[in-house]
């Protein structure tokens, strides 16, 4: 105990290493890391409902492509597909004369399309189970009372399936905030890498990853209590009256 | 020419499932406030028989005339199916089904179950849609759970509210596919009563049921399937109570 105290007063008292200037490296990594995971989560949930529907589709020429595309994200690890992407992506013809250039140069774009679609790959792969387990006799209800297949898609199969696959998005969005933290080997300054600078300037491992440990922390636990709101407000009709 | 006045005819409807032959050319006419029953063991066909009349099931063969308007078919190479599923789907929304295990909507209120259809389908303005639903809750005794959801309430509830949510419709004809074969005894009976009031109230209905008191009491026609055959038909007062037939004779027979 008396260790303790004397280490937390040290770290105080001599304190080197949490300057303004390595805190302001923290504050632009967790800005970072939050556009990237923002971003990416939203983009890739936009691209997974419509391929989450033609997944379901019983046309094979519909829904193999799309199988074979998330089972190649699901399937290699995301640093490979982020490297593939960001070293990749100057080797393709003319691209370095296209407009698209000045963004890709940067490292941000590249390891955003990596995570859009990695996560668009799960998250498809969440909803497509979330819509295979709609109760069959809810869409025939919606068949004798006339709805058409886009009607009772849009009313019935695509509401009761989103609330369905919640608690297991929200587990998504915890991994890919996780995940995003292989963005520093592509020179991203995100969170892990601002750590990571820190720790190489000072040498003080404890110091610099404990810290942000410590956000990734606070980050999931304000991801874990949005998605109980969520369930709560959304999952209501699941619990029987006065149950818990 | 078409009679327009009968809501709801089906002729020589054949169905096979693989190699075996469910339904081997049923018929049937539903004339304006017929109650018509439909009776039989279990496999005889009368399910599936009254899916084919708002073509849950595709029939292999048969018309299907809905108020006049004879559905159009085309064969393609999965086997035949409709031509033209507006058509269906106009058709659909005049006969409105209960199902045996109720089929509300899980992730909507009661009252959200009752109007989904009418405001999506009929293009009812969601106000009117409201007010007519809690009208027909209080009918259904249900006043007090417009707001639950269906895991919320028992089974009787849910199949009066899934009564209201087929009336909500204004069908042409209501089907009733076993309506009580999943509800506990003792509350059977609330069920019942509510078909009861909408047969005297002159609804035209097509009911698959094992309840042979409500099929004697409130049936203006009694069918008995056997084998995907109408093995007898005609008024409840003949078939149930004098069976021509040995095998209905049997089915009728006190089992204990």
């Amino acid at each position: 105990m008396d260790q303790l105290n004397q280490w937390l007063a040290g770290l105080l008292e001599g304190n080197v290493i949490f300057t303004p200037q390595t805190l302001g490296y923290y504050w632009t990594g967790l800005v970072t890391t939050s556009q990237l995971v923002f971003l990416s989560l939203i983009i890739g949930l936009v691209l997974a409902v419509p391929l989450a529907i033609g997944r379901s589709s019983r046309h094979r020429w519909v829904s193999l492509p799309i199988y074979v595309y998330t089972y190649v994200f699901r399937g290699t690890p995301l640093l490979i597909q982020l490297y593939i992407i960001y070293y990749g992506v100057v080797f393709v013809e003319g691209i370095q004369d296209s407009m698209f250039w000045p963004i890709l140069k940067e490292a941000f774009y590249p390891a955003l399309i990596a995570f859009t679609l990695n996560t668009a790959a799960y998250t498809t792969e969440i909803f497509r189970g979330a819509i295979k387990a709609t109760p069959r006799g809810e869409i025939e209800a919606a068949r004798a009372y006339g709805m058409s297949q886009s009607l009772t898609m849009r009313r019935i199969v695509l509401p009761s399936a989103f609330r369905r696959a919640l608690p297991a998005y929200g587990n998504e969005v915890i991994f890919m905030l996780h995940a995003s933290a292989i963005a520093s080997v592509v020179t991203l300054m995100d969170l892990t890498g601002a750590a990571r600078f820190v720790y190489a300037r000072f040498y003080a491992p404890f110091e610099a990853f404990i810290f942000v440990a410590a956000i990734y922390l606070c980050l999931t636990f304000a991801i874990l209590y949005l998605f109980r709101y969520l369930e709560k407000r959304l999952l209501a009709h699941l619990k029987p009256l006065g149950g818990n | 020419m078409a009679d327009t006045q009968i809501p709801l005819e089906v002729r020589n409807i054949k169905k096979r499932f693989g190699d075996t032959e469910v339904l081997k050319g049923l018929s049937l006419k539903a004339n304006k406030g017929d109650v018509i029953t439909l009776i039989g063991a279990s496999g005889s066909g009368k399910s599936t028989f009254l899916r084919c009349m708002n073509l849950l099931e595709q029939p292999d063969e048969g018309d299907l005339i809905v108020h006049g308007e004879e559905i159009r078919f085309k064969q393609t190479r999965h086997g035949r199916e409709p031509a033209d599923w507006k058509q269906v789907v106009s058709m659909r929304a005049k006969l409105s089904m209960v199902f045996q295990s109720f089929n509300l909507w899980a992730h909507m209120t009661l009252l959200e179950n009752i109007i989904e259809a009418p405001v999506h389908v009929l293009g009812k303005p969601k106000k009117e849609a409201v007010e007519q639903a809690r009208a027909l809750l209080e009918r259904v005794g249900l006043t007090a759970r417009a707001d639950a959801y269906p895991a919320q309430m028992s089974g009787g509830q849910q199949q009066r509210g899934a009564i209201a949510r087929a009336l909500a419709m204004d069908p042409e004809v209501m089907l009733f596919d076993e309506p009580t074969s999943a509800l506990d005894p003792e509350l059977v009976g609330d069920v019942l009563k509510v078909m009861r009031d909408l047969a005297e109230e002159g609804r035209t209905m097509v009911v698959v049921t094992h309840e042979m008191g409500f099929a004697r009491d409130v049936s203006s026609q009694v069918v008995y399937l056997h084998q995907g055959v109408i093995e007898e038909a005609g008024a409840p007062q003949d078939v149930l109570v004098h069976p021509s037939s040995p095998r209905l004779q049997q089915f009728l027979a006190p089992k204990y």
